[in-house]
């Protein structure tokens, strides 16, 4: 595969999406549809009492309320693949907004109506509400360390030893959480946006005690994965039972105050940072030390380390991570899930180090560059950050940058800022399997492992198809998230790319190949479709599957048995990151203090760039999160009650389109031969991280404050 | 989710009518932004819905003559944009167009604004028993105080209630010594805007003066030059769409670079819709200077009584007088 830049296509499915064509999984239209809703638990922790349904049950139109009584006594803890199963419906309420029932009716109505009408009691119990609460529950995990950190510290010359604070936040994609179940002719069949169909499959299966063989699952488009989906969630089991009990198709789309509740989120943590500098300017010794609100049963890792410890050549490294276990429902995964707080905290602390020694906050960076893993001392397939840094350098006009806190204004008075930061991502794979079937009839159907939600995963397949196969652009097929298709995986942690698109290529590959083969040398005329046509050849398919860099053969079993396939960072030859620098410019106003966010330049390092205008849509969305999350984003637990307070739009604010400055997007665009045939790495999560501590670095320089506490509001600085 | 029965008046009176007749539980509707939101919160349960919607010519915007008059039904998005309100009145107009988003400002009336109820997120989030809430349930007590109260007001509050009175409108309107026409079952009458919501005291729960079957039918504002200088800044936690945490509609009246006259009213801070003569007196006859504006900012918030994360309005509020006293003297007088 040549390593040329691709082309710059529209979105493969942008078309549709305008027209609001495009289906999403609540679409599906079923003929004798029933609608369902949940009743969640009003308390934070106890056992239901009692739970009458009488009620409910006489609002015309309701068919069935399903409680704990509906379902197979909890087996054994579905640990599958390696977390634990989310409950069905239970008499033991684990966290306030937990399901009780599901209401089981005609309409929408009905069933809301129905709802509403199942009001259980309770035996309550105490609960711990937040990290700081006294029933909360101190667990370390073991630490990451190279060198040492401490010895280290004592020696340097500059130290910095400095605490920040991540809130709890929510995913608040516009596609509500759904699933639609139907149990027909021996089959169940869930329609649900998710990121992981074939796991879906597995665990619904093991939770209603049936046979993995007769679940369906298809995930058409996300509306917003993110991490919420990339689990089994707490609905989808419960309305599959509702679905099997009473015969027909049932769909749920839970209301947005529920999603609170039910849905993963990012937990609040604490990052506690010490690093010291040698009399050279380079970091010698990082000591980091997280904590996280964990759910009594919870399995989100608490390693945030991680990825700090991989940003520079830091060679004396301690990482510790403490869960604090309380009662509220799992957290989980949100974009960036560990790598955006780690970064905001570890690029604010660098950023506070290069102050302290009287460096400029990008040079320091480029000092304190590395060619290999520091955690264990391999090649890095490639590594481009400090060409980042530079690039961005330059574009954003850094030279023009005075150090001095509050020492640049603008013409309306406002202080200006402008802070870097760096950020870093694992390259991710997955075990990936793919058909690739051109036809006569001028079609061309090319099935695969992994979901599409809006990243572009189907635009980038398309890219390698269209370039190397002369085929209709306009009937090309995709299929992804179903298993009736192809075994799916999860598709998350930015290895959708790298998965796939080296198995395109591939299919490419095999594909002209076997189209040589089969012509025998014979000039045929016209494109694929045609010369199957001239020779009468109704279609031509290829299949073929496709493992990470040294990852074992038998990843490709657990692929097909909806296990997790996973390889990297670490492959036996190699590390392999992805990278990204990014450069703010915000504007305090001089009286009531709002924080604004005029210009952004961000350049990353993910390998070959396959699909440009869906990579940089991926960075502008990632630098608007990052946005969110440092300037607008928390939910809110008052620690009287439990769960969560501000539990809708109107309340959790998220950013609007006014709040969004220019966003400037590039790419090095070095393909990466290492790590795979066409030269990708991971962008999707890459582009949040760091992000975040640009904009408080950018906010200490207007201002000479150093905010530790996400998200910065108003009154922080007035 | 409760049934309720619907009809569309073709007149006030017999809006007016219909509501005497349908007794308990009757709610009028106009634009639906307030009510039906509300309605799926499980917070209002009217039995019976009186829209007055469909009320043929109730949504003229008349701007001859010595005041302003808007009848109830004229949409947000319509005053915003009638050019002599934006032009001689920017006050009104912008308390209207920060307000909401585009799409509410086409559906909700001018009317239906002032009968908003409050953003306390313990009011709106907790039905079902989970949060008590004097508003919600009298007598069950107060979340939000000792709780998360960094958006209630410092001004006006009550030992049962710190409600904050979140419309935008309402505030200009009050500056503007605005009052609306009222039609009930006892005839026509007349009120000042201000005269409109009570303190929370004791009965948080009743929030208008209004008498029940009584149908607000106009907002009627009186001509002033002082509209010309005049703004409402809204300050908020993001730079669209969301309610404020501090506001000041402004508008003075100026002999060269001094005051003759300051209307100032504030939102966001208080538990209804709050004029500030106290800031006004700190600068009636004088020179308007940065710090003039600022001290009548502060005289404002001298009785302001803030919780536990509220108290930087007291700072903010005060700067966002004085930056709207600003706006204000720098729009040209003609
Ligand atoms: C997401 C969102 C954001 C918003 N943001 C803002 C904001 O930033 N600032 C702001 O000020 N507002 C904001 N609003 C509130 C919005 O301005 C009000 O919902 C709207 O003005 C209400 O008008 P309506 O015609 O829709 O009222 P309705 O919902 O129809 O009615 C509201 C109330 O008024 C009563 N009523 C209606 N008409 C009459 C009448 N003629 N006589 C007597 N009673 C009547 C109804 O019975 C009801 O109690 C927001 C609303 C939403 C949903
Ligand atoms: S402040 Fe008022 S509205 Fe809010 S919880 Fe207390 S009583 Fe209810």
């Amino acid at each position: 595969m040549s390593a040329t830049p691709f082309a710059d296509r529209a979105r493969i499915d942008a078309f549709d999406k305008v027209r609001g064509a495009t289906a999403y999984a609540a679409d599906v239209p079923l003929p004798g549809m029933l609608h369902a809703i949940l009743v969640p638990s009003r308390v934070a922790k106890g056992h239901l009492a009692t739970l009458p349904v009488e009620d409910a049950m006489r609002v015309p139109g309701v068919v069935r309320v399903l409680t704990p009584d509906d379902f197979p006594p909890p087996p054994e803890p579905v640990r599958f693949p390696n977390a634990d199963a989310p409950p069905t419906l239970h008499r033991e309420i684990a966290f306030r907004g937990q399901p009780v029932a599901l209401v089981v009716a005609e309409t929408l109505e009905a069933a809301m109506e129905g709802a509403e009408h199942v009001v259980p009691t309770y035996e309550e119990q105490t609960f711990a509400a937040t990290k700081r609460s006294a029933l909360a529950v101190r667990e370390e995990a073991r630490p990451t360390v190279f060198g040492d950190a401490e010895a280290a510290l004592a020696r340097a010359n500059a130290t910095v030893d400095v605490e920040y604070e991540s809130p709890t936040q929510h995913h608040n994609p516009i596609e509500l959480i759904s699933t639609t179940a139907v149990w027909a002719e021996g089959r169940l069949t869930i329609y649900e946006g998710t990121q992981f169909a074939s796991g879906l499959k597995e665990v619904v299966a093991r939770i209603l005690r049936i046979d993995p063989g007769i679940v369906d699952v298809k995930s058409p488009t996300v509306g917003g994965a993110f991490g919420q989906k990339g689990w089994v969630q707490q609905q989808t089991a419960i309305v599959a039972r509702a679905a099997m009990l009473t015969g027909r198709p049932v769909k749920l789309v839970t209301p947005r105050g529920q999603i609170f509740h039910l849905a993963k989120f990012r937990p609040n943590s604490t990052h506690r940072i010490r690093l010291g500098a040698d009399a050279d300017g380079r970091m010698i010794a990082a000591h980091y030390v997280s904590d996280q609100q964990q759910s009594r049963g919870g399995t989100f890792p608490s390693n945030y380390h991680a990825g700090p410890s991989r940003l520079y050549g830091i060679q004396n490294y301690y990482g510790g991570a403490v869960d604090y276990r309380i009662d509220t429902q799992p957290p989980g995964h949100m974009r960036a899930p560990h790598e955006h707080p780690a970064c905001f905290a570890f690029e604010c602390a660098v950023d506070e180090l290069a102050y302290r020694i009287g460096a400029d906050p990008v040079e320091f960076r480029i000092a304190n560059d590395t060619r290999v893993d520091p955690q264990n001392g391999r090649a890095l397939s490639s590594r481009y950050l400090n060409e980042c840094l530079s690039r961005g350098a330059q574009r954003f006009g850094w030279e023009r940058r005075t150090p001095e806190p509050g020492s640049m204004r603008a013409s309306d008075g406002s202080l200006v800022g402008w802070g870097v930061a760096s950020g870093t991502y694992p390259a991710l794979v997955t075990a990936t399997v793919a058909s690739l079937r051109i036809s006569a009839d001028g079609t061309t159907r090319f099935v695969t492992t992994h979901h599409e939600f809006g990243q572009g995963i189907k635009t980038a397949i398309a890219a390698v198809l269209l370039d190397g196969l002369e085929i209709d652009p306009t009937r090309l097929d995709i299929v992804l998230g179903d298993t009736t298709a192809a075994p799916q995986q999860i598709t998350a942690g930015s290895w959708g790319t790298f998965s796939v698109v080296p198995t395109a290529a591939l299919a490419v590959e095999r594909m002209r190949a076997a189209l040589s083969e089969l012509l025998g040398g014979r000039q045929v005329s016209g494109n694929i479709h045609q010369q199957l046509a001239a020779i009468r050849r109704p279609y031509l398919t290829v299949d073929v599957s496709q493992l990470g860099p040294g990852q074992e053969a038998a990843a490709l079993e657990r692929l097909r048995r909806g296990q997790y396939a996973i390889a990297g960072p670490t492959f036996p030859e190699f590390t392999s990151m992805s990278y990204i620098a990014h450069f703010i410019e915000v504007r305090v106003e001089p009286t009531t203090r709002r924080i604004r966010m005029p210009r952004v330049v961000s350049v990353a390092d993910c390998g070959r760039v396959v699909s440009p205008r869906t990579a940089a849509s991926q960075v502008r969305g990632g630098v608007i999160w990052a946005f969110g999350a440092s300037l607008r984003e928390a939910t809110e637990v008052d620690p009287r009650y439990g769960g969560f307070l501000n539990n809708d739009l109107a309340d959790y604010v998220v950013p609007v389109n006014a709040d969004i400055g220019e966003i400037e997007v590039d790419f090095i665009n070095e393909p990466d031969l290492l790590a795979n045939s066409v030269g990708v790495k991971g962008l999707g999560e890459v582009a949040m991280v760091g992000a975040s501590a640009a904009i408080a670095n950018a906010i200490f320089h207007a201002t000479g404050k150093r905010l530790r506490e996400l998200p910065i509001r108003i009154e922080h600085l007035l | 989710m409760q049934p309720f029965s619907y009809i569309r008046p073709a007149t006030p009176q017999e809006a007016v009518g219909a509501f005497a007749q349908a007794g308990e539980g009757a709610r009028f509707i106009a634009g639906g932004t307030t009510l039906y939101d509300l309605m799926k919160l499980n917070i209002e349960r009217p039995r019976h819905l009186i829209d007055v919607s469909a009320i043929e010519g109730f949504n003229r915007i008349e701007t001859d003559g010595d005041r302003l008059r808007f009848e109830a039904n004229a949409a947000m998005s319509a005053v915003a944009t009638d050019p002599v309100v934006a032009r001689d009145y920017p006050v009104l107009a912008e308390s209207l167009w920060k307000a909401a988003s585009q799409q509410l400002r086409n559906m909700a009336t001018v009317g239906g604004n002032l009968l908003q109820r409050t953003r306390c997120m313990y009011f709106r989030n907790g039905a079902g028993g989970i949060y008590p809430c004097n508003k919600r349930e009298p007598g069950s007590g107060c979340a939000a105080i000792g709780g998360l109260d960094r958006g209630q007001a410092v001004l006006g509050t009550s030992d049962t209630c710190t409600a904050v009175s979140p419309g935008d409108w309402p505030v200009a309107l009050v500056a503007m010594d605005a009052s609306i026409e009222v039609l009930g079952p006892n005839g026509t009458r007349s009120m000042p805007v201000a005269d409109l919501y009570r303190l929370p005291d004791t009965t948080p729960h009743v929030e208008f003066t209004l008498d029940p079957g009584e149908m607000i039918t106009a907002i009627v504002v009186p001509k002033t030059l002082a509209g010309r200088r005049s703004t409402y800044h809204k300050i908020r936690d993001r730079e669209s769409y969301a309610f404020a945490l501090t506001s000041a509609a402004v508008a003075l009246e100026m002999n060269d670079d001094r005051v003759e006259r300051a209307r100032i009213a504030l939102g966001g801070v208080a538990t209804r819709p709050w004029r500030a003569p106290e800031a006004e007196e700190v600068l009636a006859g004088q020179r308007l200077t940065p710090e003039l504006a600022l001290a009548a900012g502060r005289a404002a918030f001298r009785d302001a009584r803030p919780g536990r994360h509220n108290g930087f309005k007291v700072e903010l509020g005060a700067r966002t007088i004085a930056d709207a006293l600003r706006i204000a003297a720098d729009r040209s007088r003609t």
